[in-house]
C-alpha cells in the first residue's frame, strides 16, 4: 500500500487503477486532499480511480461538488471513476444531485477492480 | 388590532420603529380601538405603575392612526416639567392640538415638528377648516387677555369640541398626567382635564400614575360608565428580554445573554430603568458581558446617571428645600433599612420639622409615585422598588453622613454584585416552580383525591410506585376532598409582616373561600398555606414552628374556620406528620402537589408558560469541523423522536449543510453559529442561525466572485439549500435584522420505528 505524500489519504495502486480512500466526514478539506492524490495518481499515469467510500459516514455538499470536480478532470484525462462501498444515505445524495449518471458505483474495492479489468483496452464506457 | 408596518408606513412621533418596539402588543391594540367610532364618548384612562413606560406606546398609537387616515385624527399630547402653569400647559395643548390637526388634514407628518405660531397655522390650514380655525384663534385672542385662567384654560382644553361635523373627530392621547396635577395655579389641571374631557362627547385617551388617574377621576367626579380602564404593569420577562435584546442592538451596545437576564430582574422589567440603562452603557461604550460590566454601570447610575437625575429631580420637586430633602432621604432610607413597616406621620413630621400640610404633600407625591405606601395616619416605607432603595442608600451616605465617595461607589458596586446571584437565583427558582398561589387560586369546588393532602397515608401508599400506578391509584381514591372556592388570595407578610423575616414572599398564602360555593357566615373558610424550605423530609419541630406560626396568624386576625396546610419538597417525617394530623393541618410533598395540580387541570396553563422542556439549545463556533458536532447532537435528539436510521442521517446532513451556510455566507461578527433543536408533537424543528450581514447583501460579494471562478463549480457550491430542500419537509428563512436565520421541520412518518 502507499501513502499518499500528504500523509492523510491512503491510497494504493492495481495496475494503472489507483484506490484512493475517503475518510469518514467528506468534506471541503478531506475533498480537497482526495482531489489532489487523484490528480496525483493521474499524473502518474494512472488510466483509472477507485474512490473507496467504506469509511465514509458523511458528506457534504461541498464534498461531492468536489467529488464531480475529479469525475470531471478523470474524463479530461480519459480515466474512468468507479466509486466503491458507498453507503445507502450517501447513495441518496449522489442520486439527488445526480452524480451517479457521471460514476459507477460498486459494492465494494473488490468489486470496482473486477469491473475495471482489462480497461487498458477497452474504451471508457459510464 | 394594529396595523403591522407596511413600506409607506410614516413614522411620525414614535421614537423607534414599529418593529422595534417591544411588548405591550396588546395595550397597543387596545388605545388604537379607543379611537373606534363605537367608543366615541368614552375615554380610556391608562392606569400607569411608575416606571412602566407609557410615552412611546402613546406615541405608537398615534402613528398608527395618523397613518390609517381615516375619520379619526390623533392628537397627542404630553405634559412635560417645562410648563410650570396650568395655564401655560393649557395653552399649549391648544397649540399642539392645532399644528396636529392640521398635519394630519394635510397629511403633512414633518407639521407636527415644526415651531409654528397661531397665525402660521391659521395660513396652513385647508380651506375647509379654515373658517372654524380662524375663529378659534381670534376667540383665544380675546380670553388671553381677559385675566379669566379659569375660562381660558376651559377654552384650550375644549378645543376638541369646536371641531365642526364633518370635519374629522379628534381623538385626544393625554400623556403625563401625573405632571398635570403639580402645575401652579387656580385650579388642578388633572381634575379639571377630566371634567372637560368626560362630558366632551369625543373618545379620549388619558395615560397617568394608577394611584392619582383614579384619584383625580373620583374628584371630578366623572360618570364611571363612560370610562374604560387599562392597566399598564411592568414586562414580563419575555418582553422584557426583548426589548434589552432590541435596545441593546440599536444603541449598539454588546451584551452577553446573562447580562441580559440580570438587568431584566434588576430592573424588574421596567422599561424606563432598561433603557436608561443601556442608554448609560451607549454614552459610556460600556460593553455589558458580565455582571461586573453591569453593576459597575449600576453604581455609576445611581451616583450620576440617568437613574441619579431621575430620582433627584422627583425629590427635588417633592421637597423643593435642600434641608428638607436631605432629611427626608435620611427618613426614607432608616426606615428602609430598619425594615420598619409601619411609622406614624407625626414622628415623620417631627423628624422632617415640616408644617402637616407639607407632611400631607410629601407623602401624597412619594405614595402616587409608589415609593411608599401612606395610609392615613402610618406611612410603610418599606415598599418601591430595589433601584430607589440603592439611591436612597447611596444619596444617604453621601449627602447625609458625608462618607468618601469612592468608599460608596464601591460599595455599591459590591453589594449590587453580591446581590446579582441572589437575584437570578431567585427567578430561576420562580421559573422551576408551580406557582403556589396561582394553584391555590384555582381551588373551585372540585373533588381530589383526600391523600393528596396527607403525606403520611401517601407515602405508605404510594410512595416509589411507578406513576402510572400512581396515577391509577388516584383514580380509584373513594375518600374525596371537596376543595373550597377561594375568592381571595394575598401573601402572609401582608397579614403579618413577620412572615417576611422566615419565608420568600411567594412561599405563604391566605386564601379566603367558601364552602361548597356557599357564601354564608358558616360556610366561609380560610386556608392558611405554606411551603417550607427543605430538601429531606421536614422533622417534627420544623413543622410544628410552621404550623404554630399559622395558628398565630389565626388567632392575630380572628379566623374562625381555617385550614392549615403546609408542603415541602419530600414530604413530612412520620412523627411529624402525625403531629400536623393532630393539629388538624394537612400535609404534603411536591410530588402531591404536582398530582393535585394535574388534577386542577392547571397544570398546562402553568406550564405552557415556561419554555418548552423540550428544547435544546447549542451554539458552536464556526469552523473546525463543528458541524459534525450539531450533527451528532442531533442524532441523539432525533433518536428519541424514534425517527428511522434514513431519516436521522437526512437530517445530519440537513443540520451540516445549515452550518456550512451561516458559515459561508453571514460574514459573522462573532464566528459563532446558533443551533435550537426543538421536539414537538412529532416533529423536530431546528432554526440554525448566525449573525453578520443579511444573505442579500453577501450575495453581491458572491456574484463578483462567481467571475473569477468556474460558473459550475459555484453553481454546485449553492446545492447546500437544495440538499436541505430535498431532506427536510418543512424550509424556511425566518426574517431578522441580521444574519441568517434557517428553520427546518422533519416530521417523524408513520413508518418510522
Amino acid at each position: 500500500m502507499e501513502i499518499s505524500p500528504s500523509g492523510t489519504v491512503r491510497s494504493h495502486c492495481v495496475g494503472t487503477t489507483a484506490v484512493v480512500y475517503a475518510s469518514d466526514y467528506l468534506n471541503k478539506l478531506t475533498g480537497e486532499k482526495i482531489e489532489r492524490e487523484c490528480r496525483r495518481q493521474l499524473s502518474a499515469g494512472c488510466r483509472a480511480l477507485v474512490i473507496d467510500f467504506a469509511e465514509t459516514q458523511l458528506v457534504n455538499s461541498i464534498g461531492i461538488s468536489i467529488l464531480l470536480g475529479i469525475i470531471d478532470i478523470a474524463e479530461k484525462n480519459n480515466a474512468q471513476v468507479v466509486f466503491a462501498d458507498v453507503n445507502n444515505q450517501t447513495v441518496e445524495l449522489f442520486q439527488m444531485l445526480g452524480l451517479t449518471r457521471h460514476v459507477v458505483l460498486a459494492k465494494d474495492e473488490a468489486e470496482a477492480l473486477s469491473n475495471l479489468t482489462g480497461f487498458d483496452s477497452t474504451p471508457v464506457i459510464y | 388590532m394594529t396595523d403591522a408596518p407596511s413600506d409607506n408606513f410614516r413614522r411620525v412621533l414614535g421614537r423607534v420603529t414599529r418593529e422595534d418596539f417591544v411588548g405591550r402588543v396588546a395595550e397597543l391594540d387596545r388605545v388604537v380601538d379607543q379611537a373606534s367610532a363605537d367608543k366615541r364618548g368614552r375615554g380610556l384612562l391608562l392606569l400607569m405603575e411608575p416606571s412602566a413606560g407609557v410615552s412611546e406606546l402613546l406615541r405608537q398609537a398615534y402613528d398608527q392612526l395618523f397613518n390609517r387616515r381615516n375619520e379619526a385624527i390623533p392628537i397627542y399630547f404630553a405634559f412635560t416639567r417645562h410648563e410650570t402653569t396650568a395655564v401655560s400647559a393649557a395653552i399649549e395643548f391648544l397649540n399642539s392640538f392645532l399644528q396636529q390637526y392640521v398635519a394630519y388634514r394635510r397629511n403633512e407628518p414633518a407639521l407636527c415638528h415644526s415651531a409654528l405660531t397661531l397665525q402660521e397655522l391659521v395660513e396652513l390650514a385647508p380651506s375647509s377648516d379654515l373658517q372654524w380655525i380662524e375663529q378659534v384663534v381670534q376667540l383665544y385672542a380675546r380670553v388671553r387677555f381677559s385675566n379669566d385662567t379659569r375660562e381660558l384654560v376651559r377654552f384650550c382644553l375644549s378645543i376638541p369640541q369646536r371641531v365642526p361635523q364633518g370635519a374629522g373627530r379628534p381623538f385626544v392621547i393625554l400623556d403625563g398626567a401625573q405632571l398635570a396635577e403639580d402645575l401652579n395655579g387656580d385650579l388642578v389641571l388633572g381634575p379639571e382635564l377630566l371634567r372637560v374631557f368626560t362630558r366632551s362627547g369625543f373618545a379620549f385617551v388619558l395615560a397617568g400614575l394608577r394611584r392619582q388617574i383614579l384619584n383625580a377621576a373620583h374628584e371630578a367626579q366623572c360618570n364611571f360608565e363612560r370610562l374604560d380602564f387599562l392597566r399598564l404593569e411592568q414586562l414580563s420577562s419575555e418582553e422584557a428580554h426583548l426589548l434589552v435584546d432590541h435596545v441593546a442592538r440599536r444603541q449598539q451596545v454588546p451584551m452577553s445573554r446573562e447580562a441580559r437576564d440580570l438587568m431584566v430582574q434588576q430592573f424588574a422589567g421596567s422599561p424606563f430603568f432598561i433603557t436608561s440603562f443601556l442608554q448609560a452603557a451607549r454614552e459610556r461604550h460600556t460593553a455589558l458581558v458580565s455582571y461586573l460590566d453591569c453593576e459597575r454601570l449600576y453604581a455609576d447610575e445611581l451616583l450620576g446617571g440617568h437613574i441619579h437625575y431621575h430620582f433627584e429631580d422627583l425629590l427635588e420637586e417633592i421637597a423643593p428645600q435642600l434641608d428638607t430633602r436631605l432629611s427626608l432621604i435620611q427618613q426614607l432610607w432608616e426606615s428602609c433599612a430598619s425594615d420598619e413597616q409601619s411609622a406614624s406621620v407625626e414622628a415623620w413630621r417631627k423628624r422632617l420639622r415640616i408644617s402637616g400640610t407639607e407632611i400631607d404633600e410629601v407623602l401624597r407625591h412619594l405614595h402616587i409615585h409608589e415609593l411608599l405606601n401612606w395610609k392615613g395616619a402610618t406611612v410603610d416605607a418599606t415598599t418601591g422598588p430595589q433601584t430607589w432603595k440603592d439611591y436612597l442608600k447611596v444619596s444617604y451616605r453621601l449627602g447625609v453622613l458625608n462618607e468618601p465617595r469612592a468608599l460608596v461607589v464601591a460599595d455599591a458596586i459590591t453589594d449590587a454584585l453580591k446581590r446579582a446571584p441572589h437575584t437570578m437565583a431567585l427567578h430561576y427558582r420562580q421559573l422551576a416552580h408551580l406557582s403556589l398561589r396561582e394553584v391555590v387560586s384555582q381551588f373551585d369546588c372540585q373533588r381530589v383525591p383526600r391523600i393528596l393532602f396527607d403525606y403520611s397515608a401517601y407515602s405508605q401508599k404510594y410512595k416509589g410506585a411507578p406513576e402510572a400506578e400512581i396515577v391509577q391509584g388516584l383514580e380509584e381514591e373513594v375518600d374525596v376532598l371537596k376543595l373550597p372556592q377561594i375568592v381571595h388570595i394575598a401573601t402572609g407578610e401582608s397579614f403579618n409582616s413577620d412572615l417576611r423575616q422566615v419565608c420568600e414572599e411567594d412561599k405563604c398564602f391566605v386564601a379566603h373561600g367558601f364552602e361548597n360555593g356557599t357564601y354564608s357566615d358558616a360556610q366561609a373558610v380560610i386556608w392558611l398555606v405554606a411551603e417550607i424550605d427543605s430538601k429531606l423530609e421536614v422533622e417534627t419541630d420544623l413543622a410544628e414552628l410552621w404550623s404554630e406560626r399559622l395558628d398565630s396568624l389565626a388567632r392575630i386576625h380572628g379566623f374562625r374556620r381555617y385550614q392549615s396546610w403546609l408542603i415541602s419538597n419530600e414530604g413530612f417525617s412520620s412523627e411529624a406528620s402525625g403531629r400536623l394530623a393532630r393539629r388538624g393541618a394537612f400535609s404534603s410533598s411536591k410530588a402531591q402537589l404536582e398530582l393535585l395540580v394535574d388534577h386542577l387541570g392547571v397544570a398546562a396553563a402553568q406550564r405552557n408558560e415556561v419554555e418548552s422542556p423540550d428544547e435544546f439549545l447549542m451554539v458552536v463556533p464556526m469552523g473546525a469541523d463543528n458541524e459534525l458536532m450539531a450533527a451528532s447532537t442531533v442524532e441523539h435528539i432525533a433518536r428519541r423522536l424514534r425517527f428511522d436510521s434514513t431519516a436521522i442521517n437526512q437530517i445530519k446532513t440537513a443540520v451540516v449543510e445549515a452550518c456550512i451556510n451561516a458559515s459561508e455566507h453571514s460574514f459573522s461578527p462573532d464566528r459563532k453559529i446558533y443551533q435550537r433543536f426543538r421536539v414537538e408533537n412529532g416533529k423536530l424543528t431546528i432554526t440554525i442561525s448566525s449573525r453578520g450581514i443579511l444573505p442579500s447583501v453577501g450575495s453581491g460579494i458572491a456574484s463578483k466572485t462567481t467571475t473569477e471562478f468556474d460558473d459550475a463549480a459555484e453553481e454546485r457550491r449553492g446545492w447546500g439549500l437544495k440538499l436541505i430542500r430535498t431532506l427536510m419537509d418543512e424550509v424556511e428563512f425566518e426574517k431578522v435584522d441580521e444574519g441568517t436565520c434557517l428553520r427546518m421541520t422533519k416530521y417523524v412518518r408513520n413508518g418510522s420505528v
